[in-house]
């Protein structure tokens, strides 16, 4: 047989076109698969010549799917130009948005886009491997997902103001303290938020319980860990630390944001316009890392809500004293993560700081240089500004959750790839398999995620004069 | 009275990504209806964001994305017309089709379609309606051409004549 070439390409729109290229070999295997990404192409230049103190602003207004993270980001990096830190009620309050944030965002990926593929199989019917089979086992989760969800962007429409571009983070605090009577609302619903996402634990344990053999063999790689800490290693979305672990769990590095030029480089490869960040002193590829909730899981000892940690010491079972390596355990990881993050709405919310007005300290000692962190959903998120004494964006640099997650995604298909596609002919489950490596991490690859209708995704193999051979098409 | 719901989707900042604001904001000024678009207001206060429904026949809404909360809300119109950009994958600049529910798979998550979300209008009027059929408004998508995609809130010149006729044709719908 002659070597030929698949490639999945799906039409996204604008920023973020991906595609999968898997290369047959003469015996009808799969050689090598290879995930191409451009993101933020253009974005940094983009942002030159701007001032700091819009860039809050700038930044969620590009990427439509994670504005919140840009925001609050882009607003960290500003405390640190400008020299003024926000004040400890402020901190608060960035926080509670970016946890309803998490939450909804977990929350969608699981119960309305990644988890009715997942847990109906990747083989089955794709008119039943979905949402409709989900809501058929169970309806009533279907309306309590949408709330859970709601819950979430409520949290955020309450402290940004509204719902499309938040205005809420100034570089040295917020525009807005939060008022009682918001606190109540917010409050109002954390019980039965907390409830969904238990339901979404045990369908997830419950899958992993009977899927286990899938998940042993489904992109199982080492890699490094990285992420933010708290100074006693417990899971942190908001602040701290950087920590990387390597393959064994052992520590690597402990460094603030502000250094991690000093730690991480950029790998650049031929095939893909997305860079690969490394850990400097192991070089590339050893030294690559992944972010996101399995990561956060794997770098943290402990999560400081009870619920929550009761979770985590469940999953820390899975690979004892080692860390986590199978892919599909990020969706198991992003439900105990979105557990955490709805708790620690309930103790923000009583601090009592959380009222405080004084929300905005406006005294400024100007640095000039400064480097945002968060985790986002999806995983790290770095936004570093060079800044003119004038206050105007000189230079921008920018490491998003999905550019160090790159060369896993990758690895995550090639491995699958390898794994499932077994000959000339590519079914509707090796397809799924495929895509199900990508979207386990959850990738932010388009800033505005919609087509005509479905979203096309195709497999098109080829030999090597460029003839059909076979297509999938859905 | 018949409750419509047009309800628009795209990057505003991302120039024929947007095409749908510029087409809601055309739409509403032909209608005299309200909408944050209006005078070419493509920030919109928070003061300007109304709750829906208003009460009046036809409403506009424009976000980035559809989401899945949004479920509640269309429930509560008759009409509901998508409108949004394409880059080629309809034959015709400006698309027109019927939305009928049902679930669309996606390679990547965050995306949703309106076909998905008017499933879970369905799913959710289905135990509102304890089990019996609920109603699911009648759906099209209107979804124009876009050329151009760079960091501006201005349409290409490709796609800017596009718009007088997706309004044309919605217009048409609207009765």
């Amino acid at each position: 047989m002659l070597a030929q070439k698949i490639t999945i390409e799906p039409v996204t729109r604008i920023e973020g076109h991906a595609k999968v290229v898997i290369h047959m070999n003469d015996a009808g295997k799969v050689e090598h698969a290879y995930m191409h990404v451009n993101e933020f192409r253009g974005f940094e230049k983009f942002c030159e010549g701007r001032m700091v103190f819009e860039m809050p602003y700038i930044t969620p207004r590009i990427c439509g799917i994670c504005p919140v993270s840009h925001h609050l980001a882009s607003a960290k990096a500003g405390d640190i130009v400008m020299g003024s830190p926000p004040p400890r009620p402020a901190n608060l309050l960035r926080e509670l948005m970016h946890m309803g944030q998490m939450v909804q965002s977990h929350g969608m990926h699981f119960f309305e886009l990644a988890g009715p593929d997942l847990l109906l199989g990747f083989d089955a019917d794709p008119a039943i491997r979905n949402v409709v089979g989900l809501i058929q086992a169970n309806p009533a989760l279907t309306v309590k997902a949408v709330n859970l969800r709601k819950w979430g962007q409520n949290i955020i429409k309450i402290l940004g103001g509204r719902r499309v571009h938040p205005v809420f983070a100034i570089p040295g605090g917020v525009n807005k303290s939060l008022k009682a009577a918001e606190r109540e609302e917010i409050l109002k619903g954390m019980e039965d938020a907390i409830a969904t996402i238990q339901v979404g634990l045990s369908l997830i344990k419950d899958w992993v319980a009977h899927n286990l053999e899938d998940i042993n063999k489904f992109a199982v790689f080492p890699t490094g860990y990285y992420g933010l800490i708290t100074p006693e290693n417990g899971l942190e979305f908001y602040d701290g630390d950087i920590r990387l672990i390597g393959r064994d769990g052992r520590e690597l590095e402990r460094f603030s944001a502000q250094n991690y030029l000093d730690v991480t480089a950029e790998h650049v490869e031929s095939w893909s316009y997305l860079k690969f960040p490394y850990y400097k002193k192991m070089g590339y590829p050893e030294g690559v890392y992944r972010v996101g909730p399995l990561g956060r899981l794997n770098i943290a000892d402990r999560i400081d809500t009870p619920l929550a940690n009761a979770e985590l010491k469940l999953f820390k079972q899975i690979n004892p004293g080692r860390p986590v390596e199978n892919t599909l355990y990020y969706h198991y990881a992003r439900l105990i993560e979105a557990l955490s993050a709805a708790e620690r709405v309930g103790m923000l919310l009583d601090d009592p700081d959380i009222l405080k007005t004084d929300v905005l300290n406006t005294r400024q000692d100007f640095k000039g240089e400064g480097v945002g962190v968060i985790e986002a959903p999806r995983g790290t998120l770095l936004h570093h500004y060079w800044v003119k004494p004038n206050g105007q964006i000189e230079r921008v640099n920018l490491i998003v959750s999905t550019g160090h997650n790159n060369w896993a995604m990758s690895k995550a298909v090639d491995s699958v790839a390898k794994t499932y596609i077994t000959g000339p002919k590519v079914t509707e489950g090796m397809l799924n398999r495929v895509e199900a490596a990508i979207r386990a991490y959850d990738p932010c690859l388009s800033c505005s995620t919609h087509a005509i209708g479905q979203m096309p995704i195709e497999i098109t193999m080829l030999d090597p004069q460029g003839n059909l051979i076979d297509q999938v098409c859905r | 009275m018949t409750r419509t719901l047009v309800l628009g989707y795209g990057n505003m900042d991302r120039q024929d990504d947007g095409v749908a604001w510029h087409i809601l904001s055309a739409l509403a000024r032909r209608l005299g209806c309200p909408f944050a678009g209006l005078q070419g207001n493509t920030d919109p206060s928070p003061e300007m964001e109304e709750e829906l429904p208003s009460g009046r026949e036809v409403d506009f809404l424009f976000d980035l994305q559809l989401l899945p909360e949004m479920a509640e809300l269309i429930g509560q119109y008759q009409r509901v017309c998508f409108v949004d950009a394409h880059t080629g994958q309809a034959a015709e600049d400006v698309h027109f089709s019927a939305v009928e529910p049902g679930f669309q798979t996606s390679p990547f998550t965050h995306h949703m379609t309106p076909a998905t979300l008017l499933l879970l209008v369905e799913t959710l009027g289905k135990q509102a309606a304890a089990g019996n059929q609920p109603r699911v408004p009648e759906a099209i998508l209107v979804s124009v051409r876009g050329y151009h995609f760079e960091f501006s809130q201005e349409l290409s010149t490709e796609t800017l004549p596009l718009v007088d006729r997706a309004v044309e044709y919605i217009l048409d719908w609207l009765g």
